[in-house]
């Protein structure tokens, strides 16, 4: 499995030493924060492929907030909520908004891994999509230039070999006269 | 999955020409089979076959339009090799605007055809670039024109919304801001943009000069699919939609040599268009 760069944003000071074991044992790159507020300065001085996030915390920045900010800064990172029970109105809510998906406390380990295996094969997934569109790109421009060119070229030649034609068609110049002014005509 | 049978293939293949005049190479079974399987199966059918004798009597065409949406390409994104634009934004526009301004003091009149707009991509795009050209757009009379065969096309082109995947590809930041509002985890074309075109659907083989002159055609990308005669037959018709002075842009690695006599190409920085001889 691709190693992801996670953001941990819990106020629970164990759940978020847990998670942090957790994940860095499973050889992602972590990050924690303990509030919205710790969440938003990290957010906007790294870029994560994942922000784990509860859903409920205190101050101004929740879960909610955490999500927006976060795909604000950078649409590309998933955000997935871990949420009460009581609580998944709100998380179905930031779906809409966004959220790749959400996970009910208490964390069953299991379930978070095979989560973020699903996020990291699809952004690998949308990698590879990347490194062919650019392939595709690549060749496409090259194509274009010949294609241009030729079509530019052919489009001359078409307009030599139609005032050569009427050079030959003219029946009031001589022969010799014919072929000198046409030589003229090609070598232009 | 139905897999193809060989005797299945020429017929189906006659089929989708007739229908849409996309010509589908018959070693193309995977493309069948990858894009109409789950029509046929939803449809009850066995057979690729079955399915379309089904679509033939199907006099409501539901069927043959779920055909069309499957098995067209909606390959597009914002400013698509951006040479095109660039060419509109600063050879085409101008010119186009001095002659017609020339000609009439009034609201001056520009129609822009994007004949197969796809999910609308090119279309906002070119939207876009004429909103920026354009400062005084009440001086000018603006027909934005998106044409394309598949109505599922026409229908999320018309409603100018995209997902993260399609806005990321292609759209500038700067405009990304300025002509879009999100709407969940989607991007939605702001009104001033999207009161700006219309879009219908229009099948390319079939006559269309009650479209009337246009002075601008965007042609990507779409006469690729078409056999050699039926691509000399619709860049012919395009000849004739097309305003004397008028300007066609055809897809980057496209030509018309061999195609259509009537056009000639010129070159402006890294880019071709054509017009009329």
């Amino acid at each position: 499995m691709l190693n992801l760069s996670i953001l941990v944003v819990d106020d629970d000071p164990v759940i978020r030493r847990l998670l942090e074991q957790r994940l860095k044992k499973a050889n992602h790159s972590v990050h924690v924060a303990e509030d919205g507020y710790v969440a938003e300065k990290l957010l906007e001085q790294n870029t994560y492929n994942v922000v784990l996030t509860d859903l409920m915390m205190p101050g101004e920045i929740g879960g909610i907030e955490v999500l927006e900010i976060a795909k604000e800064l950078n649409h590309q990172t998933e955000v997935v909520l871990i949420t009460a029970h009581s609580s998944i109105d709100t998380a179905v809510e930031a779906m809409k908004k966004g959220a790749n998906d959400y996970l009910e406390k208490p964390i069953n380990f299991d379930e978070l891994f095979l989560r973020l295996e699903k996020i990291a094969n699809m952004q690998s997934i949308l990698e590879s999509a990347r490194d062919l569109q650019e392939a595709f790109t690549a060749t496409e421009n090259q194509a274009a230039s010949t294609i241009q060119n030729l079509e530019i070229q052919t489009a001359h030649l078409q307009e030599t070999l139609d005032t050569v034609e009427g050079l030959m068609r003219n029946e009031e110049i001589t022969d010799d006269e014919k072929v000198l002014q046409a030589i003229d005509i090609i070598t232009r | 999955m139905i897999k193809i049978a060989p005797a299945e293939l020429k017929i189906i293949a006659q089929y989708i020409h007739a229908i849409s005049g996309i010509y589908l190479d018959q070693s193309k079974s995977y493309l069948f089979e990858t894009r109409l399987s789950s029509i046929a199966e939803a449809n009850g059918c066995k057979s690729y076959q079955e399915l379309c004798v089904k679509s033939k009597r199907d006099a409501t065409k539901k069927l043959e339009r779920q055909i069309v949406d499957a098995i067209s390409t909606n390959e597009t994104l914002f400013f698509r090799d951006k040479g095109p634009f660039e060419l509109l934004q600063h050879k085409i526009l101008p010119e186009v605007i001095d002659a017609r301004s020339a000609k009439s003091s009034l609201r001056v009149p520009i129609k822009i055809w994007s004949a197969a707009s796809s999910t609308g991509q090119e279309l906002y795009s070119i939207a876009i670039v004429a909103k920026e050209l354009l400062k005084n757009a009440s001086n000018y009379s603006l027909t934005l024109l998106g044409t394309d065969i598949s109505d599922s096309a026409v229908t999320q082109a018309s409603y100018g919304k995209y997902n993260k995947f399609e806005i990321e590809r292609g759209l500038d930041r700067k405009f990304l801001q300025k002509y879009f509002s999100l709407v969940g985890d989607s991007w939605k074309i702001k009104d001033e943009i999207r009161a700006m075109v219309r879009f219908k659907k229009l099948n390319l083989m079939l006559p269309f000069s009650a479209l009337g002159k246009f002075d601008i055609i965007f042609c990507r990308n779409v006469a690729i699919y078409f056999t050699l005669e039926d691509r000399k037959k619709l860049f012919n018709k395009l000849a004739d939609s097309l305003a004397d002075d008028g300007y066609l842009v055809i897809g980057s690695t496209e030509s018309l040599t061999g195609v259509c006599p009537r056009f000639v190409p010129k070159r402006h920085l890294r880019s071709i268009f054509y017009q009329k001889k």
